[in-house]
Parts: structure tokens; sequence; C-alpha cells
């Protein structure tokens, strides 16, 4: 359909076809009850992958990450960790670590103690647990905090904290459940860059489970989509973004104004969409593979769409409103315009200069338009 | 609403009332249990206190006065006879070891068999959990006296262990349960059993989940995962159970007077001698406070013990 296939093959294994996976999750189903939480997923990661799950609650993806640890057992289908086949290895005996959303920290335990404890569980020699320990508070930058227990720290020590027990075994697979969930914004985005340095330096396998599309974005090599149980989409995260293959990804991961319309035209190079929602002929650059007069949705994001105040020469993408609301967010100012058919349309302009008197204000009338190549064409 | 009261003239006059007489809102609440505190227990134990220094006498009561009227002025009379007999004769040393003893083992016991329960009924789902802990305090609805009386008929010569056993043919001739300190184990575990579960309880449910996947999921397999993080972290639960079984065992009268035989020495019986076969009041009294002494140190001790693992909670 789009430039997906244009993308050249490279460096990135799941692009390459013939590519062993490191772990196959194959047709996995969980029920509680009657209550279906993860539906017939089949998902394949790449060795060194830092993939994300994301997802709303109650979408699965918390349930699917238990099941790789072990703490749920598959109502079917089977997990393979590089080749292994999970069925009936209990969670101690899994080449899994997780970090849990809660941090799960022992409290009765100092700082050394909780990172010691998966080395000492494993026999390791004493002399050589407290060097890993030590290498691995230095990584984290925690080298101070060694002695102090879990309740004498911060939320974002005590992130580190629980990075470093889950990473002191160098698992095949590392699962985190909302790593950064609990931390504040800053610190957020800060640790989400520090989270992939030491995911590349130390090469192991990241799966991690997020609703937050922005980390997602930030973190992942891919994402898999979740709703209701199913993976819906899957790819890289510009992937994700400009070509979503549906209208739950395309609103879920950022924002997005949607028309609903019907094929007019359809030719080998383009389509035509009449909407009425839109109250314009919506002309797409390329062509679309559907029936004539078949229902169909053009998405387009807010930052796509370009703002004027006189009419834009031609006879399709564009569309005429009233400026109903205007927010300025500082680095860029959102438009809400409210179209004659009633529908309201989100556009946004960066704020380039410092002030602006010539800046379009409420209760304007505005034109949008766009890139006959900027949207997507989305069947379902 | 509550701001309307507070505002309300009656309630500031009344506050201002009190205020002269240095009474506050904070001091009245304190003030109950202080009150309940000192009428009911801090004077019954100096007045058994003052007993104990007194020496017995037929007469009514049958204790000499402290304080005596002469004819120039006051005698004050203290003897530490009774403290002196309580040492010297070995039956009172003997009954507070064995005292000690059987409370020790019968908190052994409970804890041995309480935590499982406690541990199953923390873990089970949510309307199993009231069920079973329904059933954990229904005996509280039966008299205790009935209960233990109940016991009397099971373990008998003729009761319904050894009928049992005879008509299966496993024994020849009626085991001898009754007036046995095995008796008295079984009563006294059994009635105490709710006091170890309860707190217990308490503790293990609050136990949160992922620290034990946590464990599980760093490779430790499920005894180990019992050993390094549900049992250190259950410590308050077992503690507090322990003193909630231990300290009422050992000054227990009934268990041992209904279940136990002649050399069921234990030191509430002698107290309950003591006192009103021999009327020897202050030696009653004298055994009593060494009782106190004996359970308060290890209370004392494990509150300093409590606090100290608070203050390393919040200390920095």
């Amino acid at each position: 359909m789009s430039a997906q296939t244009q993308l050249a093959a490279d460096e990135k294994p799941w692009r390459r076809a013939g590519e062993k996976p490191f772990i196959r999750i194959n047709r996995l189903t969980k029920k509680f009850g009657e209550f279906v939480a993860v539906d017939d997923v089949s998902l394949d990661v790449y060795q060194s992958e830092l993939f994300c799950l994301l997802g709303g609650s109650g979408s699965g993806k918390s349930t699917l990450l238990r099941m790789l640890a072990g703490f749920e057992t598959p109502t079917s289908g089977t997990i393979e960790i590089d080749g292994q086949d999970m069925a009936n290895i209990p969670s101690h005996d899994r080449p899994t670590n997780m970090m849990f959303q809660s941090y799960a920290l022992f409290p009765h335990m100092s700082v050394e103690q909780n990172i010691a404890y998966g080395l000492k569980r494993d026999g390791v020699a004493s002399s050589e647990v407290s060097d890993r320990v030590a290498d691995m508070l230095s990584l984290v930058q925690m080298s101070d905090f060694g002695k102090r227990k879990p309740d004498q720290l911060s939320g974002g020590q005590r992130q580190r904290v629980a990075l470093a027990r889950s990473l002191i075994k160098r698992p095949k697979l590392l699962l985190l459940d909302e790593p950064l969930g609990a931390l504040d914004k800053k610190l957020r985005e800060e640790t989400q860059f520090e989270l992939i340095k030491i995911q590349e330096s130390l090469g192991i396998t990241f799966i991690v489970v997020t609703h937050d599309q922005e980390e997602a974005m930030t973190l992942a090599t891919r994402i898999g989509v979740m709703n209701y149980g199913e993976i819906v989409q899957v790819g890289e995260p510009p992937e994700i973004y400009e070509y979503p293959t549906s209208r739950f990804v395309a609103d879920f991961i950022g924002s997005v104004n949607m028309f609903e319309g019907r094929v007019k035209e359809d030719d080998k190079d383009y389509v035509r969409i009449a909407s009425d929602e839109a109250g314009t002929d919506i002309h797409v650059g390329h062509g679309v593979s559907c029936a004539p007069d078949q229902k169909l949705w053009f998405a387009i994001r807010p930052e796509k769409l370009e703002l004027r105040r006189k009419r834009p020469d031609g006879d399709f993408n564009i569309l005429k409103g009233m400026v109903e609301d205007v927010a300025y967010m500082g680095n860029l100012s959102v438009f809400r315009i409210k179209l004659d058919s009633g529908k309201i349309v989100k556009a946004t302009q960066s704020n380039r200069v410092r002030r602006d008197d010539e800046a379009i204000s409420w209760d304007e009338e505005v034109y949008l338009t766009w890139d006959e190549t900027a949207g997507v064409v989305l069947q379902s | 609403m509550t701001e309307a009261v507070v505002n309300s003239k009656p309630f500031q006059w009344t506050a201002k009332f009190l205020a002269k007489f240095g009474l506050s809102g904070r001091g009245l609440v304190i003030a109950v249990p202080t009150l309940w505190l000192l009428v009911f227990f801090l004077i019954p134990f100096i007045v058994v206190l003052k007993i104990s220094f007194a020496e017995a006498m037929i007469a009514r009561p049958p204790y000499s006065k402290l304080i005596e009227p002469t004819d120039s002025g006051f005698a004050i009379n203290f003897s530490f006879l009774s403290y002196q007999y309580l040492v010297e004769d070995g039956l009172y040393l003997a009954a507070y070891g064995s005292s000690l003893r059987i409370a020790f083992f019968s908190t052994l016991f409970a804890l041995l068999i309480g935590y499982p329960m406690a541990y199953f009924i923390a873990r089970s789902s949510g309307q199993w959990r009231n069920i079973l802990l329904m059933l954990v305090i229904m005996p509280f609805w039966t008299s205790f006296l009935l209960r233990v009386y109940a016991w009397i008929g099971i373990l008998k010569g003729n009761g319904y262990i050894n009928n049992l056993l005879l008509s299966l043919g496993i024994i020849n001739e009626p085991l001898v349960m009754m007036q046995t300190d095995f008796a008295v184990y079984v009563g006294i575990v059994y009635t105490y059993l709710p006091f170890m579960i309860l707190p217990l309880y308490a503790n293990l449910v609050k136990l949160d989940g992922s620290l034990l996947e946590a464990s599980s999921d760093l490779g430790a397999k499920p005894i180990m995962t019992f050993l390094t993080i549900t049992l250190p972290l259950s410590l308050p639960g077992i503690l507090a159970g322990c003193m909630l079984v231990f300290i009422p065992v050992v000054g227990e009268f009934v268990i041992p007077a209904l279940l136990g035989g002649p050399d069921t020495n234990m030191i509430g019986r002698v107290l309950w001698d003591e006192f009103f076969r021999n009327r020897d009041w202050p030696t009653a009294s004298a055994v009593a406070i060494i009782m106190l002494l004996v359970l308060v140190l290890p209370i004392m001790l494990l509150q300093k013990a409590q606090d100290g693992q608070n203050q390393d909670k919040s200390g920095i």
C-alpha cells in the first residue's frame, strides 16, 4: 500500500527475510474465565531489540509480559526464547528477568542485598557477587547508596535499583513493566535515554510494556500496538506514526483528524474521496486497493495541515472553517477549527516568531490545506 | 457539617470553659483511657503490691497492715517474708519453670499450626477468605469452659478417640490422655490458636505478591522465597501472635485444672491454691507480682527491638 515496501533492507534483522527470531510467540492465548486477556497473539522479537508493547489499560500487554516471565500459564500457544520452548519451565528457571512496575524491591534488604539476590540464588561465590554488585551500582550511578534500604530512596533511585537488580544476572530477555511510569516527566525523559544507553551497551533484548506512546516512540526499535488482547500493528516508530493501518492505531498514537468518506474516483495513481464531513473532495496521491463507492477513512495529523486566511487554489483538499479555540503550548500553538459540517479539526503551527501580531486568532475564517501524500487512507 | 459544629457558639463556649481547667479536646480524648487504666489497672496493681509486702494472719482481711498506728505515731511493717518463701520453697520456682515451659511449647505448636493456616487464608480468594476467617473466629461464640469440657469427652478413657481406635482394632486398651501434659497442650493450643492466626493473617494478607514474583523471577525456588522473603517480612506478625499466646498461657489456670493431672504444676494453679485453700494472700500476691515481672521483661525487650526497627526505617 505504501512506502513501507520502499524501505530498503538493511542492518535491522526484522527487515531481513529469513532472519531467525530470538523470541518467538506463536498463537498465544490467555483466558481468565470467559475473559480473553490475550487473544491469539503471534510475534517475533529479534536479538538485542528494544521492543515496546503499547496499549491502553486492559489491552493485555501486561498479561503477555507475565506469560513471558512465567507468572501466568498460557491457555494455548507457545513461547520460545532462544530456540527453547518455555512451556513447563517455572519462572525461577527461565532465562528472563523482570523489572516490576512497582519495582518490587525487598523492603527488608539493603540496596546491595536486593541487587545481589539473584546471584546468591544461583550460588555465585560471594567475592564475585560483591564485584558484580559494585559494577551494577556504578552502571546505574547508585554507588553511594548501596547500604540504604529501599524506603530511604527517592522514586528515581528505586527505579535504578530495580533496573540493576533485574540486569545483574545478564538475562537473555529483560521484561520491563511500565519502567518509567512512576517517575515525573523531567526525570522520565532523562531516564529514557539512559535506558537506551544501557540496553545498547549490554546488548540484552528488552521487551517494554507501556501505555505512554511518547515513551514507546523514544525507546523502541519496534512497537507492537495492542488492543483488546490482540496485536493490531507492529512496526518501527515512524512507521506506526506515519502509516497506521487502522483507525485505532492512528487515533491511539498521537492526535489525528479523521474524515469518513466514500471512494469517488479510483485510479492507479490516485484516489478521490468524497467526504461530507470534510466538505471537500480528498485527493490522495497514490493508488488504494478498494472497491468503487467503498466507505473509507482519511486520517491526517494536525501538524501536516497548513493554515491560511485566503482560499488556496484548486478544488480539493481544502477545508473551510472558523477558529474556535487557540491553545498556546509554547513551542507550538494548537488550533481547533470548526468546519461548516460541525466537525472540529485540530491543526498545529510551530511558533517560529516570538511575537506574531499577524497570528491567526479566535473567530477568524480560515482555510486548511495539505499535500496529497500527507494523509493516510484507512479501511478499518 | 463538622465545621458548622466547631464554629457554633455552644461548642466555642464549652471549649473555652474546659480550657480554664487546662483541658483541650486532645486531652479529653486521652483522659478516658488513662482514667480507665488508672482505676482498673494501676490501683488494683498497687493494692496487690501492698498485700505482697504484708504478712499472713488470721484476721479480716487475712493479712497484716503495712502502716499501723502506735502510741507514738505510725509504724511501717514491710515484710519480705512472702518473697523469701517463694525463693526458698522449690515448689514455686518449679511452677514458674513449668508454666514457662508449657507456655513456650504451646506457643511453638500454635505457631507451627497457625502459620500455614494464616498463610493459606491470606492467599485464598476474597469470598473463601471471609468464610475461613469466620471459621477461625467461630469457636468464640461458644463458652470457653464448654469447649474445654468438650475436650474431656474427646480425650477421656472411654472418650471418642479411644472408642474409635478400639473399634478399629488399632489399640487393645484405652490410651491415657486425660490428666497428662499432653491434654494440657491440646487444650491450650486449641484455645489459643485464633490468637496466633489472626495477627499472622493480618500481616500475611498485606504481603505484596509482586515481591514473591520478583524473588521467583530472580531464580529462587518456592521454599527459598519463603525463607528469604515471606518469613522475614512476617516477623512482626509472628512476634505479635507469639506474645498474644505466650503471655496469657503463662498464667493459665482453667485448662491445666480441667485437663491436667496432679503433676501439671502451673503458676495459675499455685496462685489459686495459695489464695483460696491456704488463704495466704501475701504469698498469692507475691506470686502474681513475680509473674508480672517475668512477663513484663520480655515484652519490654520486644518493644525496644521493634522501636529500633522503626527507627531504622525512618532514619537515614
